[in-house]
């Protein structure tokens, strides 16, 4: 059965899981502490226009840290791959600011990342956790 | 193309409000008739919803014969269901036959005035384009999901001075 922070009957330190979250956040910057892009679109109109392609939905741009990017080898086709190591404590709290629950489908909805100032789409969003929370993120990214 | 690819799917998402208005979609935070046309959409990796209509265009080719100007395209209609959690997911065999009564419903008739949409605004080009009846794939059986592609053969004359 897994541990969470209401285990306080086995004398567990209750908000244990924040630990696991500053540990994660000071690795982080250890190993370089970069900043990422996110590209998030703003809700669609849902009028024809949209419905067709012609109008696209506005974009804004939010910066999380700390993250650490690695260039992962590119794939069969040749696109580049990079996996990012992100703060969970940081996408908490930004995801928070946008009313997510499910960070990871939000992250998949998202339109992209903003690397070298290339637009990567999140193929994959996986996460560890500790103590009932999340406190690492890595994302797969590609062309 | 375009205008024959946009006045296809307006028709059928008009004719999906007017059959049956209770199946719709929120894509991208905004709710609308559960029809989309996939290349419309961002090329993110969300997979495609549940009880919802996705049209994929194909190949063109002139229409035999060919002399004759008319022009023929592919458009695959795909969709899926899981059924409802609270019969089980036992009643996605039901589902599938009401999305399959739709598909019936909203490419009859065959036939609609082509529009150009390219300023937003539809604007009569003076044509028609029409199509065959669907053709309805063996059921894709991928649990939980059940789901069907569904093949149409959309026939235009091309407008020679349209985007």
């Amino acid at each position: 059965m897994p541990e969470t922070d209401t285990d306080t009957s086995i004398n567990l330190i209750p908000g244990r899981s924040e630990a696991a979250r500053r540990s994660a956040d000071a690795l982080l910057r250890v190993m370089g502490g970069q900043e990422i892009t996110l590209r998030l679109s703003d809700p669609s109109a849902g009028d024809t226009s949209s419905q067709l392609g012609i109008t696209p939905p506005t974009e804004e741009d939010v910066q999380i840290a700390p993250a650490v990017v690695d260039v992962m080898p590119p794939s069969v086709d040749g696109t580049m791959r990079v996996q990012v190591m992100l703060s969970a404590k940081a996408l908490h709290a930004i995801a928070e600011s946008y009313g997510v629950t499910d960070i990871p489908l939000w992250l998949m909805a998202t339109r992209g990342l903003v690397y070298r100032g290339q637009m990567l789409t999140i193929r994959s969003v996986t996460s560890n956790s500790f103590a009932g929370s999340n406190y690492l993120y890595f994302l797969v990214a590609t062309e | 193309m375009q205008a024959t690819k946009d006045s296809f799917y307006i028709a059928l998402r008009d004719r999906l409000v007017t059959v049956d208005p209770q199946r719709t979609i929120t894509l991208d935070g905004a709710t609308r008739p559960a029809i989309v046309v996939a290349e419309n959409e961002p090329p993110g990796a969300v997979p495609p919803a549940c009880d919802a209509f996705y049209l994929h265009w194909g190949g063109a080719r002139a229409a035999l014969p060919s002399s004759s100007g008319l022009m023929e395209m592919e458009c695959a209609i795909s969709y899926r269901t899981k059924g409802s959690d609270a019969n089980g997911n036992l009643d996605r065999g039901r589902d599938l036959a009401s999305l399959d009564n739709d598909v019936l419903a909203i490419c009859s008739p065959p036939h609609i005035e082509k529009y150009d949409y390219s300023t937003g605004a539809g604007v009569d080009l003076g044509s028609t384009i029409f199509w065959t009846l669907p053709v309805f794939s063996a059921l894709v059986n991928a649990p939980p999901y059940v789901g069907r592609d569904v093949s149409v053969t959309v026939f235009f004359y091309p407008e020679v001075n349209q985007t």
